[in-house]
């Protein structure tokens, strides 16, 4: 069995050439769709992916109860400190826990192109780069605690203008100048860091957003949860830093993967009856090649998945195209959309989503045409010209 | 006209090809309807954003003191400033977002524009827990006028400790392509009112009207720079701005929007020039015959733009149909609190699918046409 269908295969796309164009359709019609969806795509899984590096499940944030963004959160000075001893924070190296009182307020930027833009100033306490030690400086050096200085990431430094080194932020009582720029590899990198304390002061705010800890293990999240939300002096939530960024992500990506899925499925579907168009017009084409084997002997079944293959084939061979283009366009660039700067994605994943999605088309497109084949009747199809 | 039957006749040869093809470009145009009408819902965004008001909120976060609205209103050129502000929460689950802008009682003379009667308006300043909801929220959540419903906001601290605002359906009113997915405004003082201590007198943003229309972006320099020093450095947003979605997300859309349509665009060409092509090359003899009882050049390439002509414009026609039904039920179907814009179908929209479907079928019909110009008639007779 499995013979016949490797030479009815076989003999099968050895006559593809003869139906080139014919053929064509299928493999164009889906590098365009892959193409297009992985394109759209592109924005979405970046930002996921900027924002999933972001998210250390070694980590865990504390905001206030019930707020979804660290804007809306709350953390008063009293409440703070109470946090920063519960039990299931690592220590540092000097014994104190590596709780980091964090701050996130938006400032205006002006994106490269000239328009107006936001983006996050983040406050980072004493403790900030113990908790976030992938936090690397490219070029400059650190703030100073206590200084009105700040660091600027290696995408903001790009999108933005007025991001080098030396460079001037306005902040309320003057300007602040950027004295380094930094890497995460992550979100992080399109936007600003500075001292909590100072900021705050200048800012005339009273209140943290967050404080972000390390955990003394993966498992100590649950010790640290309950220490802080059995605590009466306390009405905060906690969360695995890798959950909350994760909930983030789907936030902010959901209408834009959405729109790449509408798309996508309005072309596959398209590329479908493109699909089916092509195959029928293929097996009466090959009407009398599949009589005549039929003649010799062989079943109707390895006829039926000769079809199928082909459809799998042209189809595969097309979104790996289709995939190949939004790759070399997009994949790693980097792009803004709205206030988060990351880089457009087309990762493995997503391709291989696309080759699934093009073995689906191959497979509804193919099954109509290939049961035909399979009935044609072969004395008829002997006898046509 | 007495030709279309042969042209039928042509097509329904291979009926199933005729079918597919004409699906295949019934979707490539559904999605251009989709994409194309974006944009024009896009460009009516920007259109219907006047150029004579702008919004001013808090530089670096935060609310701003309602104190300020008088110092920008006496400021040259300023006619009118009104506060709003917002209530970010869910009905009952928190899958179920609202967002409730509470006005103050100049928005309705700010912007006179919104579909609101005076009497409406009143309706939420006699009652302070009041809502105007439009059509597509009330429809949502199935509210009618004298409901009375709890949206729970955790991120609006209150005063008595609840996170839960009391509304009242006080009118349904008409939606606004501005909202693309229904608005709920209430009074802004019941919101004042009922918030903590340190968070009174305070609002989310002004919108300011000036009087000559010209001077909005000097006016908004001078706002930034009148408060840049003081306690709330303020940020201005005129409307144009606000309201255009390039500048908004600094990505521009509407050319992604583009693309996509003409990749579509392409794989459909693509696929009814091939289809063309085969049922030509298959009819070759009969166009010989036809070119033998007297049929000139061009009535036989005429037969075959004929032939393209169908599937591309009526496929056209169906396809944008498609489109406008889907965008007439897509907002019934998104999660709430997702601000998706829907398209518009407007007349620019038709216009430019029936531009682009009488190109593919021309490009399509072309190539063919230009082979049975040249065909040899004794040659394609004799099926050679």
């Amino acid at each position: 069995m499995l013979r016949q269908i490797w030479i009815v295969s076989a003999l099968n796309f050895k006559s593809l050439p003869g139906r080139f164009w014919q053929s064509m359709v299928i493999v164009v019609g889906l590098a365009a769709t892959i193409g297009v969806m992985l394109s759209m795509l592109s924005v979405s899984a970046g930002m996921r992916e900027g924002y999933a590096k972001a998210g250390d499940p070694g980590r865990a944030i504390v905001i206030s109860k019930g707020a979804e963004q660290e804007g809306q959160s709350a953390i008063t000075r009293a409440m703070a400190p109470l946090i920063a001893v519960a039990p299931g924070i690592a220590k540092d190296t000097d014994g104190k826990p590596l709780a980091d009182r964090t701050l996130n307020v938006g400032v205006p930027v002006l994106r490269a192109d000239g328009s107006k833009g936001f983006t996050s100033m983040r406050g980072f306490s004493d403790k900030g780069p113990g908790v976030r030690p992938e936090l690397k400086i490219v070029a400059g050096r650190m703030f100073q605690p206590g200084k009105r200085e700040i660091i600027a990431g290696v995408g903001a430094r790009i999108m933005f203008r007025h991001m080098q080194v030396g460079d001037k932020v306005i902040l309320p009582d003057g300007q602040w100048p950027i004295v380094g720029i930094f890497s995460t590899g992550d979100q992080l990198e399109g936007q600003l860091i500075g001292d909590t304390e100072t900021l705050l002061t200048t800012l005339h705010k009273t209140n943290y957003n967050s404080v972000l800890v390390r955990l003394s293990s993966l498992d100590s999240l649950t010790t640290l949860k309950r220490a802080l939300t059995t605590n009466p002096a306390l009405s905060v939530d906690v969360m695995r830093h890798s959950d909350w960024y994760a909930r983030l992500a789907d936030q902010q990506t959901f209408a834009l993967a959405l729109l790449g899925y509408i798309v996508g499925t309005v072309m596959a579907i398209g590329a479908l009856f493109g699909c089916l168009n092509t195959l029928y017009s293929a097996v009466s084409t090959r009407g009398r090649e599949i009589a005549t084997l039929r003649a010799l002997g062989y079943g109707a079944f390895p006829v039926a998945v000769s079809v199928i293959l082909e459809a799998i084939l042209l189809s595969v061979a097309g979104a790996l195209i289709g995939a190949g283009i939004a790759w070399a366009l997009y994949d790693g660039k980097l792009d803004l959309f709205g206030n988060t700067i990351f880089h457009l994605s087309v990762s493995p994943k997503q391709i291989e989503l696309g080759v699934i999605w093009a073995i689906a088309v191959a497979l509804l497109g193919g099954l109509l045409p290939s049961i035909r084949a399979a009935r044609l009747p072969v004395v008829d199809a002997l006898r046509a010209t | 006209m007495k030709y279309f039957p042969l042209v039928w006749a042509a097509i329904m040869r291979k009926p199933t090809r005729a079918v597919l093809t004409l699906l295949s470009v019934m979707l490539a145009f559904t999605l251009f309807g989709l994409t194309i009408g974006m944009n024009a819902t896009f460009a009516k965004f920007k259109e219907d954003a006047r150029d004579d008001r702008m919004f001013v909120f808090a530089r670096f976060s935060g609310l701003v003191p309602v104190a300020l609205e008088r110092q920008i209103e006496s400021m040259p050129g300023v006619e009118m400033v009104a506060s709003s502000s917002g209530i970010g929460g869910y009905i009952k689950d928190p899958k179920n977002r609202v967002f409730v802008q509470m006005m103050d009682d100049k928005v309705a003379k700010v912007n006179p524009e919104y579909p609101i009667t005076p009497a409406q308006w009143q309706m939420i300043r006699d009652d302070r827990m009041g809502m105007l909801v439009s059509k597509m929220q009330a429809d949502r959540w199935h509210l009618k006028p004298g409901d009375t419903f709890v949206i729970a906001s955790p991120m609006v601290k209150k005063l008595d400790g609840t996170m839960s605002w009391t509304f009242k359906v006080a009118a349904v009113t008409p939606d606004m392509n501005i909202f693309g997915q229904g608005y709920m405004f209430g009074n802004f003082d019941y919101m004042d009112k009922a918030r903590t201590l340190s968070d009174q007198s305070k609002t989310g943003q002004f919108r300011v009207k000036v009087s000559d229309p010209t001077k909005t972006a000097e006016i908004a320099q001078q706002i930034e720079d009148k408060f840049a020093n003081s306690a709330t450095p303020l940020q201005t947003l005129t409307e144009k701005v606000a309201f255009d979605v390039t500048a908004n997300t600094g990505m521009d859309i509407a050319a992604v929007d583009r693309d996509v349509a003409l990749a579509g665009m392409f794989m459909v060409l693509f696929l009814t020039a091939n289809s063309l092509a085969q049922a030509v090359r298959e009819r070759f003899a009969e166009f010989a015959t036809l070119k033998t009882i007297g049929f000139s050049d061009g009535g036989v390439i005429g037969l075959v733009f004929a032939e393209a002509a169908v599937p591309c414009l009526l496929g056209a026609g169906l396809g944008i149909g498609l489109a406008t039904i889907i965008s007439n039920i897509i907002p019934h179907f998104l999660p709430p609190g997702q601000g998706l814009p829907i398209p518009t179908m407007e007349v620019m929209v038709f216009v430019w699918a029936f531009l682009c479907a009488a190109l593919v079928a021309f490009i399509s019909a072309a190539l063919p046409a230009l082979r049975l110009r040249q065909m040899d008639i004794a040659t394609a007779l004799s099926g050679r």
